[in-house]
Order: structure tokens, then sequence, then C-alpha cells
């Protein structure tokens, strides 16, 4: 008798499960669809800070960045993705100076990691949110990150942007 | 009585038109010959052209259940999306498998498509829309379409691969057993009918389906037929012969090109075939929603013709039949099996009887209340 | 005219598979050929009108008995290894024995069912017609015979149980 009962116990809040089942769905059917469908929603779309696409050095309006080229971030690279070269030069009051000559960096290697922008001591490098980054051959995927005929910023000035930040 | 209401659109009068003209201007052999090809022609096309209109509205449907667009960019809404996966499908290359047993390896996909095209025959699209009566349509359609299985089995052996082997050793189990309580919910309401053929099957639900006809047992025949149905086509969560984390795709592991195509249209066709039994048996087919007196509403529904009733209802019960597909999680092989022999065929058992008796003690909806319906 | 055509492709189809599914060497195949032959011998009811044999026909042997045979062929291991080509003695014995059955079941047709369609006109039977005769009890009525293979096959049903659990 009490398998019996069991039995269209089962059966009953199978359906009833079965159904309740049916009207989650049925609500989910007339939900706004999610998709972003993506070449047409460039101008909205909106991709995460944390999401790191490129690594850049960030100049400023004279063209000047912050690397010393002290080298810590190729030094870290796990992939041997970054490579800085340096050049000495010779400053005003005649002390020699290593200054940033090149900084390369391949896309094509490198796996987000984070290390070098972590690891810099400067802040002079950091990863930005332009994602787009399909081209057709490999070479293209080398950058030089540091523009043309920029030089290094001075110390003094490097402290008051980063009060009048905080 | 049928005749009564004006029927616009129908194609009675374009059909009997092209009859008597063929008839009449050449000798009857060839008149037949032609009248045959026009018909075949015609199946062939409906065949691919329904299958092709069922992909796109499954890829469609399913997007929305999951808050997706779906195909959108060939075409607008993307409606040539399937034209364009055909057109791929019949380009790609037929991969020859070596050591597989090859006369069973390529007729395989033929008796899935035989057995699928000779049950589609069979059913009435609409008045006068019937390729072939037979007075024992039902048996005729449960018949014929456990032939497919046959095909499933052969490909497995023949693919000479465990996987497409335990896929279709499944596939035959599931098909085996639901087929039995699909007859049995189909012969449900051959006792509330008492007949088989189709066509008398539609007549006699004029002004009542089926399903309301029979009430309770009706009902539960219905669902009965619904689940078993979709068990048979390999669908929804019944879908396990071709369970893609453990058996890669099941039967059709082997198959590329046009041969895997052939299994696809035949499962989309199962699909629809089994909607339009349903409709035909149970929802009173090509038939217009129709009440006894009110003959002005009567005659706005047979404005609509009967073809658009038939596709409509149909649709009607793939969408349904889609709605489950996404709604429940797939069952396990002895799930799958304990459904069918420890619930669908005992209560099917105890409905055949309960429909018996409700015949034989006059109390269908058409004997309980004769002026209504 | 096109009856007798459509019947000598049938006649043609169940005789070359009837000798195929028996000389083939692949279990498998000899299934698929015996199946041929059977979906050709439907096609014969079905050139005289009996729909429901037909029916009947693929329901049962096509649909059913042949779905079991292959079943069963892919649930053995490696079918069909082992098969030789019987002795040259043996197989002139049971070609022998062949046609002297073939001779005593074409005297049969030839005198008793050649008449017999002189009376049986090829029609369709009315499905209702085939109920009550399978379900009556008068004379020419089939309800015993019937229950008898209900009996029979539950005899089948139990015996396979019993085998099947191995006690």
């Amino acid at each position: 008798m009490e398998s019996i009962l069991k039995y269209f116990k089962g059966l009953f809040t199978g359906i009833k499960s079965l159904l309740f089942g049916m009207s989650v769905t049925w609500k989910e059917l007339w939900t706004k669809k999610v998709t972003q469908q993506y070449p047409e929603n460039r101008d909205t779309l909106v991709i995460s800070d944390r999401f790191r696409c490129e690594l850049t050095m960030p100049h400023d309006d004279n063209n000047e960045h912050a690397c010393t080229a002290c080298g810590i971030c190729q030094m870290n690279c796990p992939n041997g993705t970054i490579s800085v070269l340096s050049k000495m030069i010779e400053t005003e009051d005649g002390k020699k100076k290593k200054i940033l000559d090149t900084y390369t960096w391949d896309l094509g290697m490198c796996t987000f990691c984070n290390l070098c922008v972590i690891t810099c001591p400067s802040d002079a490098i950091k990863f930005n949110n332009q994602f787009e980054n399909a081209v057709f051959t490999r070479s293209k995927l080398v950058q030089t990150l540091n523009h043309e005929g920029s030089k290094l910023r001075d110390k003094k000035k490097d402290v008051k942007p980063a009060e009048t930040n905080a | 009585m049928l005749s009564n209401y004006s029927q616009p659109l129908e194609f009675t009068k374009l059909l009997g038109w092209l009859d008597t003209t063929l008839k009449a201007n050449m000798p009857e052999v060839w008149a037949n010959l032609i009248e045959f090809v026009i018909v075949a022609v015609a199946f062939l096309t409906a065949y691919a052209v329904i299958a092709l209109i069922l992909i796109y509205a499954e890829r469609k449907i399913t997007a929305f259940f999951q808050a997706r667009f779906g195909p959108n960019r060939v075409g607008k809404y993307g409606i040539f999306q399937s034209v364009a996966d055909m057109i791929k499908i019949l380009l790609k290359e037929i991969i020859h498998i070596n050591n597989v047993d090859k006369f069973l390896f390529y007729a395989a996909p033929f008796f899935m498509i035989v057995a699928s095209m000779l049950t589609f025959g069979a059913i009435p699209f609409g008045k006068m829309l019937h390729a072939v009566d037979f007075n024992i349509g039902v048996l005729y359609v449960t018949a014929v379409s456990s032939l497919g299985i046959i095909g499933v089995l052969l490909a497995g052996w023949s693919s000479n691969n465990k996987y497409s082997m335990i896929g279709a050793m499944r596939s035959g189990a599931q098909f085996v057993s639901y087929e039995l309580s699909a007859g049995f919910a189909l012969m449900t309401i051959v006792v509330l009918t008492g007949t088989m053929s189709f066509s008398e099957m539609i007549a006699k639900q004029e002004f009542c389906w089926n399903i309301f006809n029979g009430h309770i047992s009706s009902i539960v025949a219905f669902v009965i037929y619904l689940i078993s149905g979709h068990a048979e086509t390999n669908r929804g969560p019944f879908d396990l012969p071709e369970a893609e984390s453990e058996l890669t795709a099941g039967y059709h592991t082997e198959y590329s090109g046009l041969q895997f195509g052939f299994f696809y249209l035949a499962e989309y066709l199962n699909m629809f075939i089994i909607a339009s039994i349903a409709t035909t048996v149970f929802l009173g087919g090509w038939m217009p929603i129709q009440i006894h007196g009110l003959d002005i509403f009567n005659q706005f529904m047979w404005y609509i013709p009967s073809y658009v009733w038939f596709f409509g209802k149909t649709a009607v019960l793939i969408f349904l039949s889609l709605w489950v597909r996404w709604s429940f999680p797939r069952l396990r092989i002895d799930q799958l099996l304990n459904l069918e022999w420890k619930y669908l065929l005992p209560i099917n058992l105890v409905n055949i009887l309960v429909m018996v008796i409700l015949v034989l003690s006059g109390l269908t909806l058409t004997d309980l209340f004769p002026s209504l319906f | 005219m096109a009856q007798q055509i459509i019947f000598f492709i049938l006649a043609a189809m169940i005789a070359v598979f009837s000798v195929l599914a028996v000389t083939s060497k692949r279990i498998i195949r000899s299934a698929t050929y015996l199946l041929f032959v059977l979906l050709g011998t439907a096609g014969l009811y079905l050139l005289l009108g009996y729909h429901y044999l037909f029916a009947v026909q693929i329901a049962v042997y096509a649909g059913g008995v042949m779905v079991l045979f292959i079943f069963a062929i892919l649930l053995t291991n490696r079918p069909g290894e082992n098969v030789k080509t019987e002795r040259k003695d043996r197989r002139i014995a049971a070609g022998i024995t062949s046609l002297a059955g073939l001779a005593f079941c074409g005297h049969i047709i030839y005198w008793n069912v050649n008449k017999m369609y002189t009376l049986v006109v090829p029609a369709e039977q009315k499905i209702q017609d085939i109920g009550l005769t399978l379900m009556g009890t008068d004379k020419y009525q089939y309800l015993l015979p019937f229950e008898f293979i209900s009996v029979l096959l539950l005899a089948c049903i139990v015996g396979a149980i019993m085998i099947a659990r191995k006690r």
C-alpha cells in the first residue's frame, strides 16, 4: 500500500515540478535579450577597467614618460615579451645617465599576467582597454611603446600631478 | 455539411481543374503518370522546405529561450541562415572511412530518410491535400515510422566505432520502448473514433476535437503521445543517444556531408511528423474551429484555408516540443527506461480501459451533449 | 500492366535478396537482406490491396522482429567470425533437400493457390471485419487460436525472465 502511495506521489510531484520548470522557461522566453552585437555596438560597449588588453606607456603633453629604463619589467616577464633597450647619455652637469632608447613589447607572446605593471617602481606602464588587437601579420604585434623623441619626466614635476590626483 | 460554407482559398478547385484538364487532353495512363510525378515533386519540395523552416525556427526559438537573438546575420532576421547551411552541407565532402561495412554504411541514411518520407506521405495537410488515404492510416504511420530505427542500428554498427555503436544501441532501446506507448496512445483515440483512417477521424472532429471528446482519457493519451513522440525523435531531454559529452554524436559520429544531412533532415522531419499526427488525431487536423449553430462564425473560420489551420496547429505543438526541450535536463538511460516501462506504459493500459468504458457507457462529450457538439 | 511490372520487380527483389541472405557470410548483412525480403513481401500485400496485412507485415516483421535480430547481432561478440563453408557432400545433400521442398511446395501452390485466385477477389478488407473475425467465437472466427497464441507468448516471456535471472 505504501509503495503504491509512493508511486502516485512521485508521479504527481514529478508532474508538478516539470510544470514549474516550464513556467520558469516561459518567463525566460520573454526576458530582454542579453546578446552584445559587437561591431554595431562599439560606441556603447563597456569593457571592464580591469581587463588587460594592450600594454601602454602613458606620455604627458610634453611627450615625457616615467620609464627609467631600469629593466625590472623585462626581468619579471615570464615569457620574455618585453625588451628594454637603454643608452648612456651625458647630462648637462657632466654626469653619465642611463635613459630609455626603445621599449618593445610583443603582444603575440604576452600572457597578460600584469607582473610588469605590478613591479614597475615608477608606474611607467599600464594596460589599457583597446581590445581590438587583430592584425594580419605577426610582425605587427611587436610594438614600440615609447614615442618618438620622448624623454624621462623630471622627478619634481612628477610629484605634483600625483598629489592632485590624490 | 462542409460544402455549405464558401471556401475561397482552398486548393480543391485548382486540383479538380488540373485533374479534369489532364484527363481530357491525354490518355488516362499518361495523365495518372503526370499526376504522380507532380505529387512526388511537391512532396519532395515540401519535405526540404519544411525541414529548412523548422531548422530556422528551432534555432531562433532556442535562442529566445536562452535570452539570445539567434541567427540574425544572413538576410533580415537571419531568415536565409538555414538555406546557407543547406548549401554548405551540399558542398561538403563525404569522407570515406576505412574498415567500415561499405554497403550498410552508405545504405543506413536512406533507411532513415525513406521511413520518414513514407510517413510524411500519409499526412493530411488540408482539404483534398492528402496523398494516400489508407483505411488503416494510423496503423500505417506507426508501422512505417518503425523502419527508421533499422537505419540507426545499421549506421551505428557499420561505422566500426564503439561510440556510434553505444549510441545506436541506446537509440534503439529508446525507440522500441517509446514506440509502444505512442502506438497505445493512438489506439486510445482509435477506440474513441472507431476508425483508423485519418480522413474519417478528421470528419468526426468537426465540432468537437478528440482531445475534448474523450476528456480525461483523451488528455492523458495526448500527453503520453507527445512525450513518447518526443522521445522517439531522440530530441530534447531524451537525446542521450547523441549526448555529446559521452558519445561524441552517437550513431552518426562517422557521417559527414550529405549523409549526415540525411540524418539531420530526418530528425527534423520526424519532429514535424509527430506534431502533425498529434494534430490530426487529437486536435482536429485541418478542420477549422467550428461551433454548432453559429453559422456566421463558422463561415469566418472557413475563410481561413484548411492548410493554414493544419500548419498552425502543428506549429503550436512544435513550439511545445521546443519549450520542453529547453526546460528539462537530459535523462539518464535507466531513468529513461523507467519512465517508459514503469509510468507511461501502465498508465496507458489503464487509460485504454478507461476510454473503452467511456465510449461504451456513453460518457464522451458528443454523447453527453449532442446538441452542443 | 503496371501491376504486372511491379509484381515482377517485387518478385525478383524477393528472390535475389533471399538467396543473398542465405549466402552472405556477414551475419548483419544477411539480416539486412532478410529485411528487404520482408519488405518485398509487404509490397506484394500492398499490390493485392491487403493494406492491413501490409501494415502488420511492416510493423511486426520489419519494425519488430528485424530490430530484435539486429539488436541480438549487435550484442554478440564478434558475430560470424568462424563461419566456414560446409563440406561438399553436405552441400549436395542440402541442395537435394531444398529442391525436394521446392518441388513439394511448388506443386501445392500450383494446384491450389491457382484455383484460389479465382475465388479471392483482391480488394481492401475492412479493418472492422478483421477485428470482429479475430475476436469472434462463431464458425470461421478466431478467438480461441488468438488466445492460444497469447498464452504461448506469455510462456515465452516467463521463460525469458527465468533464463535472464540465472539464480
